[in-house]
């Protein structure tokens, strides 16, 4: 199943159809269910270890009731929290298998069948760690470089602050939704370091909802784009900076 | 969300709007504290997200780190003990204090008749309340760090930077101060302001002091020596020209040997880039076997030196695997508060009376309980981790906080916006719908 997140389906719908599309395209078993719950990840702080138990296992039985054994997931948080919490809470009761978006992609044959290539000028890219990425129990670092490093035509240019030392954009934690002035200067921070980068590639939806704001407010000419969207462009030929 | 909950929340709010508008404290430390974290030239020893060298001496040594405070974790009566015997065989009067209570009793009584104290800065000493119980008694607390001589000067009551905690006064305001105060005209620039401390309190420091006040880096288990970094030499002064120099520390001050506290020590300085151009180590009171061999205290050094020990929840946290348990690994380096992300953005919002960042909030939450961390900025905090990533014994303050969140949302104290998630997450399955 790919299991899109609830903050990706609610606003980025577009960034969903892409994401569909490029893992149908590598795969077609995977499938698209409507009215998926959501993992719980934001209540992890806010909520009694007895209501987290409690919706980490009505996700399980959803799970089990639709038969999902394997996930693709295109957020960030939703990987975090898959991987670390429903293994604590469920044990060896959660037996589906979690992959995020960037795990799937970089498999070697997944690569060699998406074969992507940017034609024109050489493109000359930023990737922002996510904290929820680098910071999994299985933790997502190496693969995002190992995608872009693998298009034709593609540069890219790491900022200052990468890997675990990357700035976390302001928006974790639920943080967001109270306390904006967080990612008012961390986000601007990321856009600051972005140098010799024409874009800033992001896997997590929290960090483009923070990333996006802070160019739009700052009038910064340079994209922030959300991983899924930008493969597709690639795949489709269209130049991302068009856009 | 209760009451004092949303007044919590409010108050929170009304720091950071304080932040934002022009001419206020809050922003003025803010501005600094976010150029700070991010300058990297050398003319700015206060400095910088992460630098590689001291990221490289950090990784170099974390393993062993982790490995020598872990165990310490797991032993801790054993070190203690062992420390408390040797330093008595060497002479230091030691005292273990169960409570903070029992600490600041004993540091009275110490104290004696004395009305006025000379102290480096001293973090263990706020978090164990010696500085509060001196104020109650009415007692002259003197700094002679710089960054609180200034501190002092200018009656600054707000949080602010461990290590440098007088740093953001700008030259022209402290010359301003100083004719303000003294009567004495000097030009704003560092180097004048440096040398009229200099040429008045030097020799106030080197004549007058009878009873000071320190910390301790760390402290070797093994030879009861007690480990001192500074780079001023006020510290040197006032631990050699003095009758009694008194050590208040917590237990966890304690490590294995001596160059496990020799290398605690410098790691501070590396990460901080503070550059401790002296290392002290006190090994016992100053003494002669000059005459006939036979051994007389008090020659030119401290007479006396005591050193009392902390346990308060020291213990407590270990054995029953209190939520901050972890904490008891921190050496003190004060190096999370650099590359937190919250830090940077709120500077001395996300703080307690403790300091900046998160280990202050912790210890605000150890003292005070959870109102007071909630009040510190709990909820600024967005589980980035950096800091556990960064700290050279991987405590992982991003996890303690969150436990510590909730606790704050069970007893009703999480900000709205989150409770409302919690309710749409449970109810509805979709937060953002």
């Amino acid at each position: 199943m790919i299991y899109l997140g609830c903050l990706s389906s609610t606003r980025y719908q577009e960034t969903c159809k892409n994401a569909i599309k490029v893992i149908k395209f590598l795969d077609p078993s995977y499938t698209v269910l409507d009215d998926v719950p959501c993992c719980g990840a934001l209540s992890y702080h806010i909520g009694s270890d007895i209501e987290l138990k409690d919706h980490v296992e009505y996700v399980n039985n959803w799970f089990e009731l639709n038969n999902i054994s394997e996930i693709v997931t295109i957020c960030a948080g939703c990987y975090n929290y898959l991987t670390e919490y429903y293994a604590q809470f469920l044990g060896l009761n959660f037996k589906v298998k979690v992959t995020h978006f960037l795990q799937f992609l970089a498999e070697p044959e997944n690569l060699s069948k998406l074969d992507l290539k940017h034609s024109g000028k050489k493109l000359k890219v930023s990737y922002h760690d996510a904290c929820h990425l680098r910071n999994a129990v299985v933790p997502i670092i190496e693969e995002p470089r190992r995608i872009l490093n693998s298009i034709e035509n593609l540069e890219l240019k790491e900022m200052e602050n990468i890997k675990t030392n990357s700035i976390c954009c302001g928006a974790g934690g639920g943080v967001y939704s109270i306390f904006k002035e967080n990612s008012d200067y961390n986000s601007k921070l990321i856009f600051d370091q972005l140098n010799r980068g024409k874009i800033l590639l992001t896997a997590c939806p929290f960090c483009f909802t923070a990333l996006r704001r802070i160019r739009e407010e700052n009038q910064i000419k340079k994209p922030v784009i959300k991983f899924e969207d930008f493969i597709v462009n690639i795949m489709e030929g269209v130049d991302p900076l068009s856009e | 969300m209760n009451e004092s909950g949303k007044g919590l929340y409010e108050k929170v709010k009304k720091k950071i709007e304080a932040s934002q508008e022009e001419g206020t404290l809050e922003k003025q430390f803010g501005d600094f504290w976010k150029f700070a974290c991010v300058i990297k030239t050398r003319q700015h020893d206060l400095r910088y997200l992460y630098d590689d060298t001291s990221r490289e001496f950090v990784d170099k040594n974390r393993d062993n780190l982790i490995e020598m405070r872990e165990d310490f974790v797991n032993n801790m009566d054993t070190y203690v003990e062992k420390c408390i015997n040797i330093m008595r065989k060497k002479n230091f009067t030691v005292h273990y204090a169960k409570t903070n209570e029992q600490a600041q009793k004993i540091f009275m009584e110490e104290l004696g008749d004395s009305r006025i104290i000379y102290k480096s800065k001293s973090n263990e000493a706020k978090d164990i309340g010696i500085i509060d119980v001196l104020k109650k008694n009415g007692i002259t607390i003197k700094e002679t760090d710089l960054g609180d001589v200034l501190v002092q000067l200018f009656d600054y009551k707000l949080p602010s930077f461990q290590i440098g905690p007088g740093a953001h006064f700008t030259e022209e305001e402290i010359a301003k101060k100083i004719k303000d105060v003294y009567g004495v005209e000097l030009e704003p620039k560092a180097q004048a302001i440096v040398n009229h401390f200099r040429s008045t309190y030097r020799k106030e420091l080197l004549n007058n002091v009878k009873i000071s006040l320190t910390s301790a880096n760390a402290i070797s288990a093994e030879d009861g020596t007690i480990v001192l970094g500074e780079n001023e030499g006020n510290i040197s002064l006032i631990t050699r020209a003095t009758d009694k120099h008194i050590v208040v520390c917590g237990i966890t001050k304690i490590v294995p040997n001596i160059l496990d506290a020799v290398l605690v020590t410098q790691l501070q300085s590396r990460i901080n880039n503070v550059s401790f151009n002296y290392i002290s180590l006190i090994s016992g009171p100053s003494n002669t076997s000059d005459i006939q061999g036979t051994s007389v205290q008090g020659m030119y050094g401290a007479n006396e030196v005591v050193v009392i020990l902390v346990d308060d929840w020291r213990t407590k946290a270990a054995n029953e695997n209190l939520i901050y348990a972890d904490f008891l690994k921190c050496i003190g380096c004060k190096s999370c508060i650099y590359p937190c992300t919250a830090s940077r953005a709120f500077g001395n919002i996300y703080a307690s009376k403790y300091g900046l960042g998160a280990t202050a909030i912790i210890r605000d939450y150890i003292h005070n309980g959870i109102e007071a961390a909630v009040n510190d900025g709990l909820f600024l905090c967005t589980g980035c981790e950096n800091c556990y990533h960064w700290c050279p014994v991987s405590i992982n303050c991003g996890e303690i906080l969150k436990n510590m969140k909730k606790e704050a949302s069970e007893k009703g104290l999480a900000p709205p916006n989150l409770e409302q998630y919690k309710e749409k997450i449970f109810k509805d399955k979709n937060p953002f719908l």
